[in-house]
């Protein structure tokens, strides 16, 4: 069978259909060599078709375990070559089992050149005999685009909030807006705190500080910012109050909530191989990225000083303030996908902000 | 930190002559490195042995010496050049050693010099294995159990608590030497001995099998603020048990999950940070466990090796240049990444195709060795290959390997071959699939990874079904072929077509590859660096400008016995004099280690198997207007006719003066019509007809079937017995379309190289390198000097007329070698080569005549006016230089170290000296042979060389040698009134001569053998010495030479000598 993804821009690609249902998203490309499960079950690709640029998927199988959440989110999955392992618990299988589009064999090195010269676009993902068909079916999806609801974040949000116990006794208390939160976000929280608060993203200031946490956590989440309206009003009025972390998504939201501005960027950062240099900690890693949309650099206010940067493109990768109590960090410390070298951020945090705060 | 402004003069130490372990790529990092720091306006000392590199081109530092790497003499070049720092880590583990050894000495103290890169401490840490195991208890990662051992008696208890199998890792060896696996505790005992003396500290490390696990490697960085990053992860398709530099890789690692990935990456960075080492590269390697996946470190390297070389060439990050950068004050993020000119080097390469290494043996060079792989290295080449998948990047590396076109052909599939690995085990596993065996058979004989199996089998249902697809649909099922990586030629095998065939009808289907670009960052930014590879699986357009002027250079694919690094150094001297003269330059390669794949040496590099398939697509892709076949040796001549036949113009002699030198009876012909002496010569298809012609050729002749590479098979041959017995044993390759060669064998004559090049309107004679050994050792494996110290005058003067008649005759142009035999002032011809040689970078560092530059003008038509020709003359050169070479016998243990018409050499050395001796010295010393200045001399000759070394045994004796020798060669001395032990040949029962070398009583051995029974009964004499690193002498030439070095050598004096100023046209 024939897979097509048809760009909005009227560009097709051909491939091998393995399975799954014709879908459309947002079409971006992951450069990590490794991490397909942890890429594929993170919630900020929701309504996202992910291209691989690492030719060759499948190739260690699949495990539960390292799951970012509970579901898939992606909209279909795109590489050179999948493996259908037989000695392996079959990650294709697993993939297609759950509707998500599987296409193989397509060009993605063209694909690629296509998306970073064009800038990132909706996509449809479809069967057909040919191109003209698929085109056709392409073509009444991809209007449907314009009906999803916006807000993305409260789309993947958990709807109930929910109590997790911590590591540590001695630990802060912590309260997370999930804006589509990473599992590893969480771990990495919970072996530092006491009890972990996970809120849902539209909550309300009454309801965050009635948890009585020594600090708050944004999470990471899909989506354009700027259409998260509620819970950055909300993040505003608490800036101050309590020492707040936001990492990627939530990290665009503080910025918001401080005032400042974000931007959709022609292309993204997806990938494990980013450098960033941080200030703070005087260190540069290697940092696991997944965003669409960027902070500016200017909008921010003078009492937040920007301390992390991309090395690759010296966009903004982080801020702080001693004063305010507030973090932000626009790629992944969490890793997972990706290396672990910023892990040292979340001690920093609960060491400098959350065990201070009271 | 930024650059350091107090460094302005920095030494940096080569890896010396090509050995199995360690070849071009320390050429490749050092001219690197090189490269780098003068373009950072520092000056550069640069020490290597090794002629054949281009590092060792004057133009490549400030200042270079060829000399032996040695205490003495780097105290000496120190003393002279007094620069602030010494680099050791590019220069692989000679560099390392001898670094240590300057230290521990004292010498670097002396002078004041800084280590850079690697302190002694880091070195030790990472090298002794005590010291790198108590590194790997402080960071928490897991070793296999072992057991440190430093006697016989301490290794026999660690093999009792450790249990069968063992693993011996000598400590501070190169290429796990004097290591392997015991499997007994005979082998054991035997393998102990031999470990314990390889290891420079007598130490060995006896560690608990891991046979069966997965094989894993990071090439990573580390910067003076602690940046780390890893350049390239290396994955062996070979599980342990086989040493990874011969295991076929694959880069990136494919089947660790990315938990896994991280956590190997994080033991690593600790690791390196643990060990101390502050900036640089290097590598750590790791096994896990095939179903548990729990993890070991097996070691760690602080320095640049022959898996950085192919990281580097894997992701366009140059790893030796960063680590010079480094190695001088920058950081990782000062630096920025030269392929996409945009963003900095502080960052790990992502790779959108697969790359794969496939090692290169010559088992079939040793006679009786046993093609088997274990621990200790034995491969002399590697080839890489670039694809979008594993499966094409596969199928590409075993056609660079230059084996067969078929890439994977039927073979006759013997279980052992599968299971036992061995140099061709690759073809057995997809036979064996072809037999209908199941990826679980196959997993159980050889524990590699399912993943790479089932990736294999695949390529066999492929094939299994590919007759009847194509009946389908041809075009569509030739496109899957292609994007599977089948070359034309099997395809063509499989639908009982030709090669051309095929490759018409998917010419005429429009399948061609496409040629992405390497560019570190699969695509995400923006890239103009010039490095491509091919692939069927894209449709992308070519992101290069086309010149329909350029000239395309072809390489000289993986370094085998006979084609090494001497023709990379004629490729990349090749390209920087087009570039000079205003052609644009392609240069297409597929070994990884070479100077010729680096990106900045032609203004294109297209890293691609060397086949006429792959460089007729390169020609349709790139649209080259010429091509050069005489600077890549065998391998680029060979494809010259089916080039010229697709209307691709080649540069230099013509087809037709190429089929003149190469074919033999052409070539007689043209010789007789020269009137010049050729050997007698007949040919044979059977005994019977050889024996019509014993007369005609007359006994000595040499023997070989037709259309061998370097002297396979090729032997003397002294009575009737023996040219039955040669018939008897090698007769399966002798038939009617290829018969057998008898040659007259010029006993005792004098050889000599010629190198010459010829233009339009002149012919420069580069040098005579006249042969220390007489005729009957291959050039390759014969030692040599410039200028001759035997030839006469006037021969001298009439071999240099007779080149230049023949060249013109031969209508070269270009390159052209010639080996000649002298004997009673006649000169014979043996061979003529229509291009450049092995001799030649040795020819042009000795006369100081820029040769390569000189056949590049010639091929491009410059006259004699225009590059004032007389200005170079080759005899106006001052010092001596002697040729020494480097042998790999050690590593093969059931191999005769015995020299003969079959090239066994790996690599060469060069002593320059103001004298023959001080230069033979330096040759030897390079060589690795130990001098000695007292202590027993066993000799045992044959009958014609007795009385002619009569005089070397007493100047033995007046030197305070004392002599033993066999019975026949000791009652000779004595019956002269030389005083000599008499010792038993190995058949009159023990104790016998080679015990008395083996107890280490010997300080060198003289043993001239001649006819097969006598070298068969003395081989136990040369393998003892090949085993006891004790010089083992087995011509009387070398012999007499040797003496010169010896007496050199007592007088203790010597000087260093920095090559002359750039040679240039």
């Amino acid at each position: 069978m024939n897979g097509f993804l048809v760009l909005e821009s009227g560009e097709v690609f051909s491939g091998h259909w393995h399975g799954g249902k014709n879908r459309i998203g947002e079409v971006v490309f992951n450069t990590s060599h490794s991490g397909y499960e942890e890429i594929a079950t993170d919630p900020s690709y929701y309504k996202q078709i992910v291209v691989m640029t690492a030719p060759m998927q499948g190739n260690y199988g699949e495990s539960n375990s390292v799951w970012e959440s509970q579901q898939f989110w992606i909209e279909g999955f795109i590489c050179v070559q999948i493996q259908d392992s037989q000695s392996n618990k079959s990650w294709l299988k697993k993939l297609v089992n759950a509707e998500v589009p599987v296409v193989s064999d397509m060009d993605t090195r063209r694909l690629v050149l296509s998306l970073r010269s064009g800038g990132t676009q909706w996509g449809a993902l479809v069967s057909a005999e040919s191109e003209a068909e698929a085109q056709k079916i392409a073509k009444s999806l991809l209007s449907q685009r314009f009906e999803i609801k916006k807000d993305w974040v409260w789309e993947v949000s958990r709807k109930k909030s929910q109590i997790q116990k911590g590591d540590n006794p001695k630990g802060p208390k912590i309260a997370v807006l999930d804006f589509g939160s990473k599992e590893n976000i969480l771990r990495e929280f919970r072996t530092h705190a006491s009890e972990l608060h996970i809120l849902p993203s539209r909550s309300s200031k009454a309801e965050i500080l009635a948890v009585k946490a020594d600090a708050l956590i944004l999470t990471n989440g899909p989506g354009d910012p700027a259409d998260v309206e509620k819970s950055t009003e909300t993040v505003k009025s608490l800036i101050g109050e309590i020492p707040v972390m936001g990492i990627c998504m939530g990290h665009q939201i503080l910025a918001l909530a401080m005032g400042g501005k974000t931007y959709k960027m022609k292309f993204g950062h997806r990938g494990s191989n980013h450098p960033v240099k941080d200030e703070l900690l005087n260190q540069i890693y290697m940092t696991s990225q997944n965003h669409g949309y960027a902070v500016k650099d200017d909008s921010l206010p003078a009492w937040v000083k920007v301390t992390h940067r991309n090395l690759n493109d010296q966009t903004v990768a982080g801020f702080y303030s001693a004063e305010k109590k507030v973090l932000g960090i626009q790629y992944h410390p969490e890793s997972c996908p990706g290396p672990h070298d910023a892990k040292g951020l979340f001690t920093f945090f609960i060491e400098q902000l959350a065990r201070n705060a009271t | 930190m930024p650059k350091r402004r107090d460094l302005k003069r920095v030494l940096i130490l080569g890896s010396g002559p090509i050995v199995i372990g360690q070849a071009c790529e320390f050429d490749y990092s050092g001219t690197q490195a090189c490269k780098a720091l003068m373009k950072e306006g520092l000056e550069v000392i640069l020490v290597n042995s090794n002629p054949a590199t281009i590092m060792t081109d004057p133009e490549i530092a400030t200042r270079v010496y060829i000399e032996p790497l040695t205490v003495s003499s780097l105290d000496m070049i120190l003393e002279k050049e007094k620069p602030q720092a010494i680099i050791p880590t590019l220069g692989g583990q000679t560099a390392l050693n001898l670094a240590l050894q300057l230290d521990a000495k004292g010498i670097l103290k002396k002078h004041n010099v800084e280590m850079l890169g690697a302190t002694p401490k880091v070195i030790q840490a990472a090298e002794d294995r005590e010291l790198f195991r108590n590194v790997l208890d402080q960071v928490g990662a897991k070793y296999p159990k072992s057991e440190l051992v430093r006697t016989y008696e301490q290794g026999l208890k660690a093999s009792e608590t450790l249990g069968f199998p063992l693993i011996l890792r000598p400590n501070y060896t190169l290429g796990g030497g004097g290591g392997g696996i015991a499997y007994s505790p005979d082998e054991y005992n035997i393998m102990l001995t031999q470990a314990l003396r390889e290891s420079p500290t007598s130490e060995v490390l006896v560690e608990e099998s891991i046979l069966g696990w997965k094989e894993f490697e990071l090439e990573v960085m580390r910067d003076s603020a602690g940046t780390f990053v890893v350049v390239c992860s290396i994955e062996n398709l070979d599980p342990c048990g086989v040493h990874t530099g011969d295991s076929i890789t694959v880069a990136p690692q494919q089947t660790l999950s990315d938990v896994e990935y991280q956590a190997m990456r994080d033991e690593a960075r600790k690791i390196i940070n643990q060990v101390g080492l502050e900036t640089g590269g290097a590598n750590v390697q790791f096994a896990t466990h095939p179903t548990n996946g729990s993890r070991v470190v097996i070691e760690m390297n602080p320095r640049v090796s022959r898996s950085s070389a192919l990281a580097s060439k894997a992701t366009g990050f140059p790893i030796a240049k960063i680590a010079a950068l480094l190695a001088i004050g920058y950081r990782l993020d000062e630096i920025q990444n030269d392929i996409t000119q945009s963003t900095p080097c502080c960052f790990e390469p992502a790779l959108d195709y697969v790359v794969t290494k496939i090692p290169r043996f010559a088992f079939e060079k040793f006679q009786g060795s046993k093609d088997l792989l274990s621990t200790q290295m034995k491969s002399v080449g590697e080839v890489m290959a670039i694809g979008r998948t594993f499966q094409e990047s596969f199928m590409k590396g075993l056609l660079a390997l230059e084996f067969d076109r078929e890439g994977i052909p039927e073979t006759h599939f013997q279980v052992d071959q599968v299971s036992y690995p061995n140099s061709k085990r690759i073809w057995h596993v997809v036979q064996a699939f072809r037999h209908g065996h199941s990826v679980q058979d196959l997993y159980n004989w050889t524990q590699i990874t399912p993943w790479f199996l089932e990736q294999i089998f695949d390529l066999v249902v492929f094939e299994k079904k590919f007759p009847l697809e194509y009946k389908k649909n041809s075009k569509l099922s030739l496109l899957q072929a292609k994007k599977k990586g089948f070359s034309d030629a099997r395809i063509g095998k499989l639908v009982k077509k030709s090669e051309s065939q095929i490759r018409k009808e998917r010419w005429s289907e429009k399948i061609h590859p496409s040629y992405l670009q390497v560019d570190t960052c699969a695509a995400e930014f923006e890239s103009s660096t010039p490095y491509f590879y091919s692939t069927y699986h894209s449709y992308q357009k070519l992101q290069r400008t086309i010149d329909n002027q350029a000239v395309m250079i072809i390489g000289s694919g993986p370094n085998r016995i006979g084609q090494g690094i001497e023709f990379d150094y004629s490729c990349v001297r090749g390209v920087k004099a087009f570039k000079r003269f205003g052609y644009r330059t392609i240069m297409v390669n597929s070994n990884p280690e070479t100077v010729s794949t680096d990106y900045d040496t032609a203004d294109d590099l297209v890293f691609e198997p060397l086949t006429t398939e792959s460089l007729l697509e390169i020609q349709k892709a790139f649209q080259p207007k010429s091509f050069v076949a005489q600077l890549g040796g065998q391998t680029p001549l060979n494809m010259a006719h089916e080039l010229v036949d697709h209307e691709l113009q080649l540069l230099g002699s013509s087809l037709a003066t190429i089929d003149r030198a190469e074919d033999r009876g052409h070539f007689t012909k043209v010789c007789l019509e020269l009137g010049l002496e050729v050997p007698k010569a007949a040919m044979a298809s059977s005994l019977d007809t050889a024996l019509k012609f014993e007369e005609r050729v007359g006994y000595p002749m040499i023997l070989r079937p037709s259309y061998v590479l370097g002297g396979r098979r090729m032997e003397v041959v002294e009575s009737r017995s023996e040219l039955e017995s040669y018939f008897e044993r090698h007769g399966e390759f002798i038939t009617e379309d290829k018969p057998c060669l008898m040659d007259q064998f010029l006993i005792s004559a004098l050889e000599v190289d010629v190198d010459l090049v010829r233009g339009v309107d002149w012919t420069l004679v580069g040098g005579i390198v006249e042969h220390i050994e007489a005729a009957g050792v291959h050039s390759g494996d014969s030692m040599g000097v410039l200028p001759p110290q035997r030839l006469k005058d006037e021969t001298c003067r009439q071999v240099e007329q007779l080149s230049i008649r023949l060249a013109e005759k031969l209508e070269v142009i270009g390159h052209l070698n010639l080996q000649l035999a002298i004997k009673n002032d006649l000169i014979y011809v043996l061979e003529a080569n229509p291009r450049s040689s092995r001799s030649l970078p040795f020819v042009a560092k000795a006369t100081e005549i820029p040769l390569i530059d000189l056949g590049v003008a010639a091929v491009i038509g410059k006259t004699k006016k225009e590059l004032q020709i007389d200005k170079w003359d080759w005899k106006k050169t001052q010092t001596v230089s002697v040729k020494g070479v480097a042998f790999p016998f050690k590593k093969f243990p059931e191999a005769d170290s015995i020299l003969g018409p079959e090239m066994k050499s790996t690599g060469e050395t060069m002593g320059r000296g103001t004298t023959y001796s001080e230069a033979l010295m330096k040759a030897f010393i390079s060589s690795s042979y130990k001098l000695p200045l007292d202590g027993e001399v066993f000799i045992s000759l044959r009958e014609k060389d007795k009385i002619p070394m009569l005089p070397l045994a007493k100047n033995l004796l007046q030197m305070g040698f004392h002599l033993s020798a066999t019975s026949g060669t000791a009652q000779f001395f004595t019956s002269h009134g030389l005083a000599c032990e008499t010792l038993k040949k190995v058949h009159e029962g023990r104790p016998h001569c080679a015990d008395r070398i083996r107890q280490g009583h010997v300080a060198f051995v003289i043993n001239t053998t001649t006819g097969r029974t006598a070298i068969e009964a003395s081989f136990d004499i040369r393998r003892a010495c090949t085993d006891l690193n004790i010089p083992c002498l087995t011509e009387s030439d070398t012999a007499e030479a040797f003496l010169l070095a010896v007496i050199m050598a007592k007088k203790g004096q010597f000087k260093t000598h920095a090559l002359g100023s750039a040679l240039q046209i």
